[in-house]
């Protein structure tokens, strides 16, 4: 059989992912009928993206790794580093690079991921203000990070609170600000915000929210200096990170003419295929069904979808993914994992809150009483995988039993 | 030592009163002064009397010992505590060892225009809910209730089902909200909303015309009948005017003692450690406790942790406080449940595993009152408890065999099952054989365990196949 080429634009947390499965295991291409060409814009090959606030904490950029030399010594693999793909000739079958090489490919496979959101306000640009996305990113938190000052994360989220736990870290002090009234109000409610948030006090992290930025003005130095919130807070900070959300990286799509979904993201279709038949996106970049996905997992099962497809085996398609997502950081335990918020009609929310112990438990069932649907933890979270593990699935003990792990 | 008892009031308190102390062999006279011209009736019934399901006669409550002397229709004017005498309106006057007040409340009335005639009588079409006199059945035509406490929302559903149009008029934004939290508010609204009555939260009225209310929002609403449910305020008169200490109510010590030691306080018209009676239950405890007191016992009162039941038909729901304002500790914990489709609710602040207070709506209500009575802890499944289940679970506490045990990479609890009998005992080899734990590590625990079980001697693997 002809020896055909793959190309991956994006060497991430889905690109990696991809690569692997495409070469490895007893579901890989052992016939070897596909190369490989990973176009990577990092400089360095796949890391795992999800831990790296651990660089923070002591871990160095090697233990991050997901690429190892079984990966880059792979004669079927060839790895690009420093070579963001700049566009793609859909008619010739081929994609440029920076560096002005052209690749030819049977199949094109995007997993540009995401780049973080910096909303539009005064003084984003100044030096003192960084994103949270990449190593080189939390290099440069680093070498600017002055203990004992306050610095400003801005976002509430998953990621701006590992944000502020890394600061604290750097022996800095923390302000978060959150335009929603509680915080990580994507994954948990109200009840389990408050625990969150008095969790959060308690380690010296200060909370605004239900407010914005208003702007970030320099000091003598031209470097940020302060910044002043929406509800007239002022905070003297020398360093601002911005983690307010991500936007999928699709520049490539225009130029390709390649269709984008309403809120970005390559449009592809549950088979993450765009309406180019050989032509796939995966992980942050894209909106399968128009949807994006924001986080690690419903990556992966994005690429082993493709994966399945180009090695020609039967499988299903990419089927969805929850918001689940345990806090990691910081010391403090909150968890929302499936419907976290009871929007499915008909759903019954039982809580369990203990005000000595500090815990908040929600979990959410179907009408029934009896199937998991979803919910909250904060303030212990133990309990946590095996809940996930049984969302959507008729309970198989009482939650009290299940929270409490008796 | 034979002691003269006579009890101002005519009313459920004043009945027990008069009952028990014959009961616990008083000795000396008791003599009952009681303002309306009916025998003592069970108040808290009136609202059946509204609606046509029960005749004024029904309420009354069993004949009083013949020893008891019962005036009726007739008030007690003055107390002349120097004396130990009363005077009636009929000028008569009475001489007592002990006083006791059992006068009640009285409706309070809000200040709208045109609510009162010129000769401070209630305008043609408003109506209250206080006496056997005030309810006769109401004329057909629509209705707004105006209060949206317990007695508004009893009354507002009872004379929708009778077949009125009712509008509900309350100036807080939930209904029952002195009871009733957040969620309790929400299911019935709900309840309300589903059999009909329109309702109106945060609204005041601002004048009443004939047939018509006018709200602060400039709406009118229909009001053929205005019914009057703004609560009550302690009948206090004759307390006052012979100096005796009053708040809100008169005050009382824990022998229910007023602030002259002759004179006695019960029921709606007292005030005992900061809160002010409201309920027949309540009265009926404290004439309990004075009755006991005065025939001896040393007793102090001490009141039992008030159970709130709203009769609305087919709609359970409690509220359960504690017994007085006093009795609020921190509560350790708390449980809810919310199904606001199936119309049931549950909120619980426990201590020590025991309630404390709480709300509930739906079939809960009795198992929860059950509890709360005994003071009993609370049974491990909760859920159960306030859904109201048979506590019965699938598998038996086992993860279903397609159970997704770690997410990053799909592994399902089958899969790893099949990678311990391949060889991988423990869980770096599980993870090399399936990826589980290598994403997010969150589900290392349970992988962990997994490796406890399967490791474990065949007899104590339970389900495993
Ligand atoms: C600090 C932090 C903590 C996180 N924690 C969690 C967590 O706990 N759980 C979770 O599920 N998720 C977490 N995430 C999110 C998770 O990292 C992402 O969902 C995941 O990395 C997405 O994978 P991806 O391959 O789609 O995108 P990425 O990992 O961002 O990879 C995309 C790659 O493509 C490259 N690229 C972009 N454009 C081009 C181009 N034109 N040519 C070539 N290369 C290009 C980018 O430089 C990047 O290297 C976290 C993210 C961060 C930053
Ligand atoms: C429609 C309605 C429904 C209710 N539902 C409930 C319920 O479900 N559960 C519950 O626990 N409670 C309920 N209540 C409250 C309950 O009826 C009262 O708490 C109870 O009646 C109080 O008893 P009491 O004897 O202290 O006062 P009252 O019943 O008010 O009796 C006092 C009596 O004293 C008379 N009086 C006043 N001043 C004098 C005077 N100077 N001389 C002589 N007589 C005087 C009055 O005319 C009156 O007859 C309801 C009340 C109403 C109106």
């Amino acid at each position: 059989m002809r020896t055909r080429t793959l190309v991956v634009a994006g060497y991430g947390m889905a690109g990696h992912r991809l690569v692997e499965e495409m070469r490895t295991g007893n579901r890989g291409d052992a016939d070897g009928t596909w190369r490989i060409v990973v176009l990577a814009e990092e400089p360095r090959p796949a890391y795992d993206r999800v831990a790296l606030s651990s660089l923070l904490s002591g871990a160095s950029a090697r233990d991050l790794t997901l690429a190892g030399p079984d990966v880059l010594g792979d004669p079927r693999v060839e790895v690009h580093l420093h070579s963001p793909v700049t566009g793609i000739d859909r008619t010739a079958g081929t994609v440029t690079c920076a560096k002005g090489r052209v690749f030819g490919y049977d199949a094109l496979v995007l997993a540009t991921g995401s780049r973080p959101f910096v909303p539009p306000v005064p003084g984003r640009e100044l030096p003192g203000c960084f994103v949270y996305r990449t190593v080189e990113d939390i290099d440069a938190i680093r070498a600017a990070a002055q203990p004992g000052r306050d610095a400003v994360v801005v976002g509430g989220g998953l990621l701006g609170l590992e944000a502020a736990g890394g600061l604290r870290q750097l022996g800095m002090r923390p302000h978060v600000v959150e335009m929603a009234p509680w915080l990580m109000a994507q994954q948990i409610d109200a009840g389990g915000g408050r625990v969150l948030a008095e969790a959060i006090a308690r380690l010296g992290v200060r909370v605004h929210c239900s407010t914005v930025l208003r702007g970030i003005e320099p000091g003598a130095n031209g470097r940020a200096a302060r910044v002043t919130l929406d509800d007239g807070t002022v905070v003297d900070a020398p360093l601002v990170v911005f983690s307010a959300g991500v936007r999928p990286r699709d520049e490539l799509a225009d130029p390709a003419a390649l269709a984008r979904a309403e809120r970005g993201g390559f449009l592809v279709d549950q088979w993450c295929r765009t309406a180019d038949e050989r032509v796939w996106a995966i992980g942050e970049c894209a909106a399968v069904e128009g949807r994006c996905h924001g986080l690690a997992a419903p990556g992966y099962r994005m690429a082993e979808t493709v994966a399945r497809q180009l090695l020609g085996r039967e499988g299903d398609a990419f089927a969805g993914a929850d918001a689940s997502a345990r806090l990691k950081l910081l010391g403090v335990d909150v968890a929302g994992f499936g419907d976290a918020h009871a929007r499915t009609g008909g759903s019954i929310e039982y809580v369990r809150e203990d005000r000595r112990a500090g815990t908040y438990a929600k979990v959410v069932l179907d009408r029934d009483g009896r199937t998991l649907l979803g919910g909250v933890l904060a303030g212990d979270t133990r309990a946590y995988p095996v809940l996930r593990a049984l969302t959507g699935r008729e309970l198989t003990a009482s939650p009290d039993t299940l929270l409490t792990g008796a | 030592m034979k002691t003269d008892v006579v009890v101002v009031g005519g009313g459920p308190a004043a009945h027990r009163l008069a009952a028990r102390l014959v009961q616990y062999g008083h000795r000396g006279t008791v003599t009952v002064i009681g303002a309306e011209d009916n025998a003592p009736y069970n108040r808290a019934l009136l609202g059946s009397v509204l609606d046509g399901t029960l005749s004024p006669g029904q309420l009354t409550l069993p004949a009083l010992p013949s020893t008891v002397r019962l005036l009726t229709g007739t008030r007690v004017r003055t107390i002349d505590r120097a004396r130990h005498t009363v005077r009636l309106d009929d000028g008569r006057e009475l001489t007592y060892d002990v006083l006791v007040l059992a006068t009640g409340a009285r409706p309070r009335l809000p200040w709208v225009p045109g609510l009162v005639t010129a000769r401070g009588q209630l305008a043609d079409g408003v109506r209250t809910v206080r006496t056997a006199t005030d309810c006769h059945p109401l004329p057909a035509g629509p209705v707004t209730v105006l209060g949206g406490g317990i007695l508004g929302v009893e009354s507002a559903l009872r004379l929708r089902r009778a077949g009125h149009e009712v509008t509900l008029v309350h100036r807080e934004h939930a209904l029952m909200e002195r009871y009733f939290d957040a969620g309790a508010c929400a299911v019935l609204d709900d309840l309300l909303a589903e059999r009909g009555v329109a309702v109106q939260l945060g609204r005041r009225a601002t004048e009443f015309m004939p047939g018509k209310l006018v709200l602060d929002d400039g709406q009118v609403v229909a009001a053929g009948t205005l019914l009057l449910c703004t609560g009550v305020e302690p009948e206090t008169a004759p307390a006052r005017a012979c100096e005796l200490a009053v708040r809100d109510g008169v005050v009382v010590d824990d022998r229910l003692r007023t602030s002259d030691p002759h004179i006695h306080a019960i029921g709606d018209c007292a005030e005992h450690a900061g809160a002010v009676g409201a309920t027949v239950t309540g009265a009926w405890e404290q004439a309990d406790a004075l009755a006991r007191i005065l025939t001896g016992t040393n007793r102090p009162f001490s009141p039992s942790p008030q159970v709130l039941r709203p009769r609305i038909a087919d709609f359970d729901a409690v509220a359960l406080t504690p017994a007085s304002a006093k009795g609020i500790e921190e509560a350790e914990e708390t449980i809810s449940l919310m199904d606001r489709a199936g119309g049931r609710y549950a909120w619980l602040a426990l201590r020590g595993g025991r309630i404390q207070r709480g709300v509930v709506i739906g079939p809960a209500v009795a198992a929860v009152g059950f509890l709360h009575e005994r003071a009993a802890v609370l049974p491990e499944d909760r859920l159960a408890l306030l859904t109201g289940s048979d506590g019965t679970y699938a598998e038996d506490g086992v993860l279903p065999d397609d159970a997704v045990v770690c997410h990053c990479n799909n592994v399902t609890h089958a899969a790893l099952r099949q990678a311990w009998t391949g060889g991988a005992h423990d869980p770096a080899a599980l993870a090399r054989a399936t990826r589980a734990t290598t994403g997010c590590g969150s589900c290392t625990g349970v992988v962990r365990e997994l490796c406890a079980t399967l490791g474990s001697p065949p007899q104590a693997q339970g389900g495993a196949s």
